[in-house]
């Protein structure tokens, strides 16, 4: 790595110059215009909390069902990917970097790709209708499959697992096996090796698995709109209305930003949360 | 070696007492692959025990077995009087200093060596007290409180012993204690290992490849081979007394001379003969370089090869001289007659012998 100072910089500017301009300068700019106002189709730049008041009271709702929807997205994908990632690091032997190269592949797999894979599966002609009347556990295809909450859960989890996968096996693979022989010498068992050992220094995989699958559960409008029914309207449907059919940005925007507070917050409670009951005694 | 060998602690528990440590018919293999042979092994209470061997013979698993990190395939581990081969380390009086030492990186060097004793939910003043006095043991009082990384190598290794040690177990294993170190603090560290153990009167087990290192610490030596315990004894009798060819030139140095055994009479490749009993064989003659003698000093009776002189280096404590022998072999020498160098000088015919009680004949195998 070159020392220089100044070669630093050149090398630093072209990502600092994108995310400055593509990310931090719209947020700002959605985060100021959500103190504006729409009249009459015309941007007003005054200063007003009535979007957000409105967030609270007509999207109080979807922002409470969103948030909840993701939070158990992100903590079944965290839980089932951290299974696989142990499974990978310290159960596979030689067939984990094969285990973690499917892992990636899926990855790639697209997006699209995964809901109407699940439409596939859960539709009233889809596999598991199919299967169940062919069983002769039921007589007619039922509906109820899809277009719910499940199977919002049940696509978007599959879809983001590889996402957590990797920055778990991540954290594990800088934990030895000498450590986890030494403290089985010690007289810990496998709960307590988990508690005391493994997952303390895990904590930056964790947070970075929970963050990746509750940001992208919590912004998504695709899936829902596509596997959820209209039961299942989630935050991210109202942004995306409000943004291109009503084309009240101020209202979205609030509600963006809404989302992403909370978002913040949740993470950052369950930053406090595991340093806590992890500590070391 | 010949200094180290005589500072090793010489006494040896008596034998009529049950050992410590008691391996019957160890094996173990990995599908065709035979890791451990079958191995009788016996440790006594207060041994300063070395598994000695060159990488890949079987040492690490061996001792993995003792400690129950590896389940044996036939065979029997036991420790005090009790079969211990079905229990896992958690429930072994044993406590076993990792290569690699395996500490907790998220906890402080007082964290990691009080973490088995709170996982025994020993009273909190118990488990105080005995840190603080290994850490004392062990020289790491200024250090109690850094995490692992900010740890030199010797500093770690003494945190990973620590750690094993305040478990006060029946018998401390370590695998390759020193082989990180270099090589001043591998000899700084094997002071430090000689006097705990010295001042706590434990059984220590430990793995090294380095003859050396098993010389300058062990009372008692398992000189392994391919899987084998090849000899077992003090160090003074494996170095003197080596019963392999392999175990002459992988302890210490040796000039390894072959020969044939013919009605009572063995006569060597590169001349010279004497009287020895045995079957008529292919044999070779061990003599290490400091029993041999050069020139003017052959004793009455000796065996005596002619060379031609090739080297001679001055060491401080000894000359060491570089005989060719005429068949292609050669001789290494170890003098301490520091006049009879200036009378020698390099390409001289000389002549170099022993006498037959320094030498060991063994079957050339
Ligand atoms: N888990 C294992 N699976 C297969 N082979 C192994 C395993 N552990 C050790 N071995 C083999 O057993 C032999 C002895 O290994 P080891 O006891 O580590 O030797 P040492 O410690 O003397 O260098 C080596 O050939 C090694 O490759
Ligand atoms: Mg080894």
């Amino acid at each position: 790595m070159p020392r220089n100072p100044v070669v630093l910089t050149l090398f630093a500017l072209p990502a600092t110059l994108i995310f400055l301009l593509f990310f931090l300068g719209p947020f700002i700019y959605f985060v100021v215009m959500s103190f504006w106002s729409v009249s009459l189709f015309r941007l007003s730049r005054d200063f007003t909390l009535v979007n957000y008041l409105d967030v609270y009271r007509e999207y109080g709702y979807s922002v409470a069902f969103t948030f909840a929807i993701a939070l158990l997205i992100a903590v079944i994908a965290t839980l089932l990917a951290f299974g696989f990632a142990y499974l990978i690091r310290f159960r596979a032997g030689r067939l984990g970097p094969t285990l973690l190269f499917v892992t990636l592949i899926t990855m790639f797999g697209g997006y699209l790709v995964k809901i109407y894979a699940w439409r596939t599966i859960l539709g009233t002609t889809g596999i598991l209708n199919t299967g169940l009347i062919e069983l002769g556990i039921i007589d007619e295809p039922v509906s109820w499959l899809l277009y719910n909450p499940g199977a919002v859960v049940a696509t978007l989890t599959h879809f983001l697992l590889p996402f957590a996968v990797l920055p778990l096996y991540g954290s594990l693979r800088g934990i030895s096996d000498a450590q986890l022989a030494a403290a089985r010498d010690l007289g810990a068992r496998p709960l307590r090796m988990l508690i005391d050992i493994v997952l303390p220094q895990c904590q930056p995989g964790i947070l970075v698995a929970f963050m990746l699958t509750f940001f992208i559960a919590a912004g998504d409008y695709v899936t829902p709109r596509l596997v959820g029914g209209t039961a299942t309207a989630m935050a991210g449907n109202f942004v995306e209305n409000q943004f291109i059919t009503a084309l009240n940005a101020p209202q979205s925007s609030a509600l963006a930003v809404a989302i992403l507070a909370v978002s913040a917050g949740t993470v950052l409670l369950l930053r406090a949360v595991m340093r806590r009951t992890l500590a070391v005694r | 070696m010949t200094a180290s060998a005589a500072t090793a602690v010489a006494s040896r528990p008596q034998a009529d007492r049950p050992p410590l440590v008691r391996l019957r018919g160890l094996t173990k293999s990995y599908g065709s692959m035979v890791a451990v042979k079958p191995l009788d092994l016996d440790i006594q209470s207060g041994d300063f025990y070395a598994l000695l061997g060159p990488s890949g013979c079987g040492k690490t698993t061996l001792l993995r077995m003792i400690g129950g990190f590896t389940e044996p395939t036939a065979g029997t581990v036991e420790i005090d009087g009790v079969d211990v081969t079905r229990m896992g380390p958690e429930r072994r009086p044993t406590n076993m200093v990792f290569q690699g030492y395996g500490l907790f990186p998220h906890m402080t060097v007082r964290q990691n060596i009080a973490y088995g004793l709170k996982l025994a939910k020993l009273p909190a003043a118990e488990v105080e007290t005995r840190v603080k006095e290994i850490i004392g043991l062990v020289r790491l009082e200024q250090l109690a409180e850094r995490r692992p990384d900010g740890l030199s190598g010797g500093q770690a290794q003494r945190v990973a012993l620590a750690r094993a040690l305040v478990m006060r177990p029946r018998v401390l294993l370590l695998d390759e204690p020193l082989a990180a170190l270099d090589l001043q603090l591998r000899k700084a560290m094997q002071e430090e290992l000689r006097r705990i153990h010295r001042s706590i009167g434990g059984t220590f087990v430990f793995v090294t490849h380095d003859q050396g290192e098993a010389m300058a610490l062990a009372n008692r030596i398992a000189v392994m081979d391919a899987g084998a315990c090849v000899q077992e004894g003090g160090p003074e009798e494996i170095y003197g007394a080596p019963r392999t060819r392999f175990i002459s030139t992988f302890i210490g140095e040796a000039n390894v001379l072959p020969g044939r055994r013919q009605g009572g009479r063995v006569t060597l490749e590169a001349g010279g003969s004497f009287a020895d009993a045995g079957a008529d064989e292919a044999v070779v003659v061990v003599v290490r370089p400091e029993a041999m003698a050069l020139g003017g000093n052959l004793p009455q009776g000796a065996v005596k090869l002619t060379g031609r002189l090739a080297d001679s280096v001055f060491l401080g404590p000894y000359v060491r001289y570089r005989v060719e022998l005429p068949g292609g072999g050669e001789i290494i020498l170890h003098s301490q007659d520091f006049a009879l160098r200036h009378r020698l000088a390099v390409d001289d015919t000389v002549e170099v012998g022993w006498t037959t009680d320094v030498q060991r004949v063994l079957a050339d195998r």
